[in-house]
């Protein structure tokens, strides 16, 4: 798998460079002023070239991302800990006990944070702990400076391995960003293009065939059903454009309503949202579904729903102008036992402390009118 | 009595010769077609429309900036609204600006026609959707914490609709002809188109009062 070129990282790699030859000359400057003190400074001097031409390698070697895995990493971790351990013969204990400071000093710090970067906090951690061990075991007395420096080799770990985690974080939410962004903009370029052009189409279609008898006439109501259809989706909402709540809890009536409207079913609403606790709109939502389905089978399918804000309450209305209920028809509808719309209606309502008012007359058309009062927080 | 004078806006062409033409052949006469909203503007102050069609998407201006600017040039003009759905904060800008009419493009031409010849008379053409959009304006006007207004109330100078009004207008916006509303209500059928009309004129005076009062205040204070 090719690994996206990691733009966080890299500066963080360049950093450990410029760390790695900075120690090396702090170790050639130590290397330098203790040169008589060592127990075999000629050993000294081929580690200390060893280091210098192990410096380079890693620098060349971490330079490549695909050469930054674990034989690598643990080649740069052994070659470290064996400079490390060698310290006390080369070195001498005499001159160890004498105040004389190990090869390795800071330059030791060099593959903890290789680890570190490469792998975060817990990988850095580790690298610490052994290159700290091996140290430690080089020393002829363990005493607080000795610790001191193990501390701050263990801390440069945890926190270099965290940033470096931040980093690649930071890169992965940045791309999601750049694609996300780049798909509302293609989006977007494909909506003004239907906008244009299908949508007027289909429109004009349905517009000229309206009247046509028969099949020309289903076809143009076809053609606008279909518009209503592309336009919420190009719109990406629905077609009443959803406003944007930022309360997480609560949503849209508008936008959940809007699904039902088609070119037989009206929808008026506010301009602004009207926002309802989600399971009270998702209730009001079926009941205003149940009431549409309704109009479906008893009255041809033309209807009218009207959403209205009132502060303390919101109201849904559902008028239709089919047959209407005959008096007595649903009292009668009661007693057979089929009350299936009104009581799944009134039941939903009823359980959100609202109330449901049904106007019918015979030719007249049916109203259904939901109110629900709104929970004052 | 003369044709009237009709002017068609809209950036797609096939759209408004289709428009045209329908308007033609129904015995209007169609002095102007535009696609683009700085144009409109300019060439209505020529042609002199009674009523203008108007699409409120267009490439250059929006629809209310469309809608102020004709006003301007012909005090006189009607504007009826022809747009697609999903457009409604647009919508009711455009009539708080000053236009009378809506209906969405799926009309069916007669429809559409009936409509304009209502406009060029000064009936305003509610849909039910715009009759909704109107009611949720008085009610977010209405609704405390609107304005600089004393708190907890709505500011005076609010226009507010009478109980008959809001009555009317529910009416329209459940998808009642005006016919019915007469019916139902005991009313005559030109006192309902009075009621419909005034719940429009109280708001576009609104608007033109705080656009006026907003104007003094920058022009006072910068």
């Amino acid at each position: 798998m090719p690994s996206p070129p990691r733009g966080f990282e890299v500066p963080l790699w360049r950093a450990l460079t410029v760390f790695r030859l900075a120690s090396l000359a702090y170790v050639c400057v130590l290397a330098v002023r203790d040169a008589d003190r060592y127990a075999h400074p000629f050993a000294v001097g081929a580690l200390l070239l060893l280091m210098i031409a192990w410096t380079g390698a890693t620098i060349v070697a971490y330079a490549r991302p695909a050469w930054r895995r674990w034989p690598l990493l643990l080649a740069d971790l052994g070659v470290v800990i064996a400079i490390v351990l060698s310290t006390p013969w080369v070195v001498g204990r005499e001159a160890l006990g004498n105040g004389v400071p190990t090869l390795g000093v800071a330059w030791m710090a060099g593959p903890v944070l290789a680890w570190a970067v490469s792998g975060g906090r817990r990988r850095g951690t580790v690298a610490a702990l052994l290159v700290a061990g091996a140290d430690l075991a080089t020393r002829e007395r363990i005493g607080q400076s000795s610790f001191t420096g193990v501390i701050l080799m263990l801390l440069a770990g945890v926190v270099v391995g965290h940033v470096a985690r931040l980093a690649v974080a930071a890169e992965e939410r940045l791309q999601r960003a750049v694609e996300l962004e780049a798909a509302t903009r293609e989006r977007e370029r494909l909506a003004r293009g239907i906008h244009d052009s299908v949508l007027q189409v289909l429109a004009l279609v349905q517009r000229r065939g309206a009247d046509l008898p028969g099949e020309a006439g289903d076809l143009a109501r076809l053609a606008g059903e279909q518009e209503a259809a592309l336009r919420a989706l190009i719109s990406g909402t629905t077609p009443v454009g959803a406003g944007r709540l930022d309360d997480g809890d609560a949503v849209d009536l508008r936008a959940l309503l809007s699904r039902y409207a088609s070119t037989a079913v009206s929808l008026s609403a506010p301009a602004s949202p009207v926002p309802l606790p989600r399971q009270v709109a998702g209730e009001l939502a079926a009941a205003t579904s149940a009431a549409l389905d309704n109009v479906g089978r008893h009255a041809g399918g033309r209807a009218w729903v009207l959403i209205e804000d009132e502060g303390d309450s919101v109201t849904v209305s559902i008028r239709d102008e089919g047959p209407g209920i005959p008096d007595g028809r649903l009292a009668e509808a009661a007693a057979q036992g089929r009350l299936g719309v009104t009581l799944s209606i009134q039941g939903r309502v009823a359980d959100l402390g609202g109330t449901v008012r049904i106007m019918s007359a015979p030719e007249a058309g049916t109203e259904i009118e939901l109110v629900v009062p709104r929970a004052r927080g | 009595m003369s044709a009237l004078r009709v002017m068609v806006v809209d950036d797609h062409p096939m759209w408004r010769e289709g428009v045209a033409r329908d308007l033609t052949e129904a015995g209007f006469l169609v002095v102007a077609t535009s696609g683009e909203g700085r144009q409109a503007i300019r060439v209505a102050a020529a042609a002199r429309p009674d009523v203008v069609v108007l699409d409120l998407q267009l490439p250059d201006i929006s629809g209310v900036e469309v809608v102020l600017g004709l006003r301007a040039a012909l005090p006189e003009v009607r504007v009826l609204m022809l747009s697609a759905s999903g457009e409604e904060q647009s919508v009711l800008d455009a009539v708080k600006a000053g236009a009378t009419g809506y209906l969405v493009k799926s009309t069916a031409p007669a429809e559409f026609l009936d409509a304009v010849r209502r406009t060029a008379a000064g009936d305003p053409v509610f849909t039910p959707g715009l009759a909704g959009l109107v009611l949720g304006e008085y009610r977010r006007l209405a609704a405390p914490g609107q304005g600089p207004g004393p708190a907890g109330g709505a500011e005076p100078g609010t226009p507010r609709l009478t109980d008959r009004e809001t009555e009317v207008l529910r009416l329209v916006a459940k998808g009642m002809s005006y016919k019915q509303i007469a019916q139902r209500l005991g009313l005559s059928h030109r006192t309902v188109q009075n009621h419909v009309q005034n719940t429009l004129g109280k708001l576009q005076l609104h608007n033109r009062v705080e656009l006026t009062r907003y104007a003094i205040e920058r022009g006072l204070g910068g």
